[in-house]
């Protein structure tokens, strides 16, 4: 893993980090800032001893970056933490991890502690939970400074903390100096947390899923942020992550790890173009892709990762392998150079039979795609399944503790009008706050009071007042949650789970014996699994038994929030797959609700992307997906990261300035001109127009259909959005393309 | 109902795999296991056991019952005749603490169980319903919160209820009492718990689902909190017991003919000097039987803990690295 492709200067201001180091004499570049060796990590569990990194070896050179990417419990975070010497004292670990020629293992905390957020810096996942509450940002990033340089002045320490957040892009940082981690949003904690990382100017930074607790949007941003602070520190980055897309367009280096082990090694562009391990080959493929049209079924691993607390007697990947041998279970494979460039290894007994020609879906014998009854059908012919006409749920902002004042209104959902059709699979897109889940939970509740109506299956939430007529919709509407772990009573067995809503339906004990039998084998569960309880599952199949109880009264729609995102790659693929199959085979309607695009694109026929409780732009997923129009579609659909290393670099992306807007202070006119990159780029005279009015939701005008369309002659597209500029020019400092390695202004 | 018969093999090699490789081990082993290391709560269990055991067959092993009076031997101190010693109306001290243990470990039980259950129901029911339910049983709580539990106590078994003491033994009736004062704290902290438990996707589930409200409290949340529970079980029997001596000493509690631990150390206060074996023997054992409880607590809590630090049995098979800190 000695060479990178680290960019070349575009522009003479900017020097590219290896090369200012180089210059300032610190490191010659063959020289590695950390070295792991041989890495070991045993755990003490109640069923033994458990080896969860099991030989770990890399070289990190300045300035560049590893991806580290695995499912979870292949040992990837263990292995960081087994760095940062942060494991507990219970965990026996054993190796080599030396930081600049140092030994690091076998340091007592103390000794750590001088390396600790000084040479090694470290961000986690979860940036709600790394910030201390009652602590300003400022003290806390004064604080680092402080630990590791006692004789600093208070004044440098300041400007010095200002500094910092301006790197990481957080506006008017003197005064947030003073701001709570609470003041903050999650994107901007985040960013708060790299700021301390940077703070010493460390020669290593590990990100542990910097970016999984964020929004798309989000996501994008702070992954820009890391790039600059690489740029600006020149530090060596290990980019930990499950999301291949995440690393495609940052790392250099690529590490894939499985049962504690890494598996395959490389170059990115290696790794993701030439792969010869059948384990990175079902990963690439588990993936869906944003920008691909095409539909085909993704490739589900079969199978979970092995236990740990038995030493492998061959390829630990043997027993999910569908290319599996005799000779695979003979001996754990070596890391070998595979594929013949160099620095790319894989642990392989075949990985000179795959090349680049080897076709995944055929080797994972991915099921081929379902085609449902009503696909053939014309959407306007069939029947309506599910309408809202203008629904709004306002909530009031009150102040004060005895009297209470009405300070104002959030408009979680604001006139939503929408109808989902027999056998359709309808998604709601948007970042966290924009609506989606009060939209969700304004369907399920289905009260008279409501304001706008729901229709389900023909009852109108006005009609629907008696107890029957509700059950009655209760039956034809059913929900699958985002968090299968939370969404199954701990303490009950399956079959108790899925027994609940048929006992409420009246069945009896012999029919719900009958149909729970029916449920696992439709969801690909074994029925004799019924009398086990959700913990002795795992994630994909917890998901399964969710779905299974949604299909117990044989609903007509479906409700999905985030069905997915809780799951691993290589999980979520059979999800997705499964879904697919029973809305074509039981002729079901969903509404999904994702952040995740790109699972949107796989599964659903229509879209509707929602900014601030409205939706601005809906219609066909292939038109609204390759032509999009309002801003805001174009931006989330530009933060999507594409498991393509080079079409990654070379992508032009919409970087969304700041968060999403309170509710409270939303514009006047268009919700989304606070961020919008085509307003910041309008004359003041056309940006008056945003301002003040509000762009109705309206087709796609006949000639940009035609446009769009080779053919020309069909009817108006089933496409809607709501902005008066959609072929505005783009704003240029919302535009980032990393090749150029241009810095981004911060 | 669908032709989707085929069983996934992903499930079939997953259930391979749960088989082949035991990683299931039932929650009650875990628990039951991790009690077990902890040899504080062991020992705890053991005394506690003991002392039950005791209470029920001590009064076999002597020939003396608590209400035969020893005209030869008053105030005397143990000897072969008395184990224990007499009071001082000559009544065998041994027999008298094998009835007070009895009678102090039925309150301590009957009183930890039931209250919790109340307080279980309680809590639930008003974190279910929120809104103006959760604001008059709240306001009921707090009433009874602030009610002086010592008068009430001190009335209904002096003065006041009359009528209730023909009817009733005095032990049960300050069961009664300590009952009625006894589930407050704990249903405040379940409701607590329970309206966290109310935000967790499988109780919208099943309201979603249409379940009636009864059932969810009853099958969703009254389990879940069940850990708990448990804990605070030993925690009201262990307040059940010192309150009972407490009132007992003051004189407000059991009264003669019964007997309780803390009748029998209420009178021996005044002659600790002249007849220290009267106020010491039943001292220790309330000690005993309050403090094998709290060891109990110490190990139960550890048990129950998921984020317990409790490690697994195999680090002692192994021979152990230093680990780097």
């Amino acid at each position: 893993m000695s060479s990178g492709t680290y960019l070349e200067p575009a522009d003479p201001t900017s020097h590219s980090a290896a090369e200012r180091l180089q210059v300032a004499g610190l490191y010659s570049p063959s020289d590695a800032v950390l070295s792991v060796r041989d890495l070991n990590v045993r755990f003490n569990s109640e069923n033994g001893v458990v080896h969860a990194v099991r030989g770990v070896d890399f070289d990190l050179m300045p300035g560049k970056t590893l991806g580290i990417v695995g499912e979870s419990g292949s040992g990837k975070s263990v292995t960081s933490l087994a760095i940062m010497g942060l494991l507990p004292p219970t965990a026996e670990i054993a190796g080599s991890v030396r930081l600049l020629g140092k030994e690091l293992l076998g340091l007592n905390d103390k000794a750590m502690c001088a390396y600790r957020g000084n040479d090694i810096a470290m961000v986690f996942q979860d940036p709600l939970s790394s910030l201390t509450p009652v602590f300003t940002v400022g003290a806390q990033i004064t604080e680092a400074l402080t630990i590791h340089n006692p004789t600093m002045s208070k004044q440098a320490k300041e400007a010095r903390a200002v500094e910092l957040l301006a790197m990481v892009g957080i506006p008017s940082p003197k005064d947030r100096l003073k701001a709570f981690p609470h003041e903050f949003s999650g994107g901007m904690r985040q960013r708060v947390m790299i700021a301390i990382a940077i703070a010493n100017n460390p020669r290593v930074l590990i990100a542990d899923e910097p970016t999984t607790a964020l929004d798309v949007t989000i996501q994008a941003q702070v992954l820009e942020v890391l790039h600059t602070a690489q740029e600006e520190t020149g530090a060596a980055v290990v980019m930990i992550t499950h999301d291949l897309g995440v690393v495609a367009g940052i790392a250099d280096d690529i590490m894939v790890m499985y049962a504690g082990r890494p598996v395959e090694t490389g170059q990115v562009d290696d790794i993701y173009y030439d792969p010869r391990m059948p384990y990175t080959m079902g990963l690439l493929g588990a993936v869906p892709r944003v920008d691909v049209a095409e539909k085909t079924s993704l490739v589900p691993i079969e199978g979970i990762p092995p236990n740990l607390i038995y030493t492998p007697t061959g390829c630990s990947f043997a027993p999910r392998c569908p290319l599996v041998t005799d000779a695979c279970r003979d001996g754990e494979p070596e890391l070998l150079p595979a594929g013949g460039q160099p620095g790319h290894k894989a642990a392989c007994i075949k990985s000179d039979a795959l090349g680049s020609d080897a076709d995944v879906l055929e080797i994972f014998s991915a099921p081929p795609v379902p085609v449902s009854r009503f696909d053939a059908i014309p959407r306007g012919e069939r029947a309506t399944v599910l309408e809202l006409r203008d629904v709004r749920k306002h909530f009031p902002l009150t102040k004060g503790a005895l009297l209470k004042r009405r300070i104002g209104t959030v408009k979680a959902v604001d006139g939503l009008s929408f109808d989902i059709r027999e056998g359709e699979c309808f998604s709601i897109v948007g970042e966290s706050g924009s609506g989606k889940t009060t939209t969700l939970l304004e369907i399920m509740e289905f009260h008279k009071d409501q304001d706008g109506e729901v229709v389900i299956g023909g009852l109108s939430n006005k009609e629907a007042t008696t107890g029957k007529a509700r059950s009655a919709m209760r039956r034809e509407l059913q929900m699958v949650f985002q968090d299968p772990t939370g969404a199954l009573d701990p303490r009950f067995t399956v079959y108790e789970v899925l027994a609940e809503p048929l006992q409420n339906a009246g069945l009896d004990k012999q029919a719900i014996r009958k149909r729970i039998m029916e449920l696992m084998k439709l969801v690909g569960l074994q029925p004799d699994h019924v009398n086990r309880f959700p913990n002795q599952f795992s994630g994909g199949q917890r998901q399964r038994v969710g779905i299974a109880r949604a299909l117990a009264v044989n609903p007509k729609l479906v409700v999905l929030d985030e069905p997915v995102s809780a799951l691993d790659v290589s999980v979520q693929a059979g999800v997705i797959n499964l879904l697919d199959q029973l809305r074509a085979e039981l002729g079901l309607s969903y509404l999904m609700v994702a952040h995740d695009l790109s699972v949107v694109r796989h599964i659903s026929n229509r879209v509707a992307v929602m900014y601030l409780g409205k939706i601005v732009e809906i219609g066909e997923v292939d038109r609204v997906f390759d032509n999009p129009r309002h801003p805001y579609t174009r931006a989330l659909l530009s933060a999507i990261p594409v498991p393509d290393p080079q079409l990654e670099r070379t992508r032009e992306r919409i970087i969304l300035q700041g968060d999403l807007p309170s509710p409270l202070d939303a514009p006047k006119g268009c919700n989304f001109a606070t961020r919008c990159p085509v307003f910041a780029a309008l004359p003041a005279a056309k940006q008056e127009k945003c301002l003040t009015l509000e762009p109705p939701l309206e087709s796609v005008p006949a000639s940009a259909a035609a446009q769009t369309l080779e053919s020309g002659r069909v009817p108006p597209a089933d496409q809607q959005f709501a902005c008066f500029f959609p072929d505005g020019e783009l704003a240029e400092d919302m535009l980032v393309v990393h090749e150029t390695a241009e810095p981004h202004a911060p | 109902m669908t032709n989707l018969n085929a069983v996934d093999p992903a499930a079939v090699a997953q259930d391979a795999h749960l088989e082949s490789a035991d990683v299931i081990i039932g929650k009650s082993t875990i628990i039951f296991r991790r009690f077990m290391r902890n040899r504080t709560a062991v020992a705890g269990l053991l005394i506690f056991l003991g002392l039950t055991l005791f209470s029920f067959v001590g009064g076999y092993l002597t020939p003396w019952d608590k209400e035969t009076i020893d005209p030869f031997n008053i105030a005397m101190p143990p000897s072969a005749e008395h184990y224990l010693g007499t009071s001082q109306a000559g009544i065998d001290l041994f027999a008298m603490t094998v009835e007070g243990t009895r009678i102090s470990i039925l309150i301590g039980l009957i009183v930890g169980l039931v209250s919790v259950l109340i307080a279980a129901v309680y809590g639930c029911t008003m974190a279910y319903f929120g809104g103006k339910v959760d604001k008059v049983m709240l306001f009921v709580l707090e009433a009874l919160i602030m009610m002086p539990a010592l008068l009430v106590v001190a009335v209904a078994t002096s003065g006041g209820g009359d009528g209730l003491k023909k009817n009733l033994p005095s032990w049960l009736l300050l069961i009664i009492v300590l009952l009625v004062f006894s589930w407050m704290g704990t249903a405040r902290l379940i409701r607590s718990l329970s309206m966290s438990l109310m935000q967790r996707d499988f109780v919208k589930a099943a309201q979603y689902m249409g379940v009636p409200p009864r059932r969810i409290v009853w099958r969703h949340l009254v389990p879940n909190i069940g850990s708990l529970l448990v804990l605070d079980i030993t925690r009201g029997v262990t307040g059940a017991i010192l309150a009972e001596v407490a009132f007992s000493f003051i004189g407000i509690g059991i009264k003669v003919p019964d007997v309780s631990l803390g009748v029998l150390i209420g009178g021996a206060t005044s002659q600790v000097q002249t007849f220290p074996w009267m106020f010491w023997v039943p001292l220790t054992v309330m000690f005993l039987l309050t403090g094998s409880l709290a060891m109990m607590n110490d190990g139960l809590r550890d048990a129950f803990d998921p984020s317990s630090s409790s490690a697994g049995k195999a680090k002692k098979k192994n021979s152990v690295k230093e680990p780097a800190k």
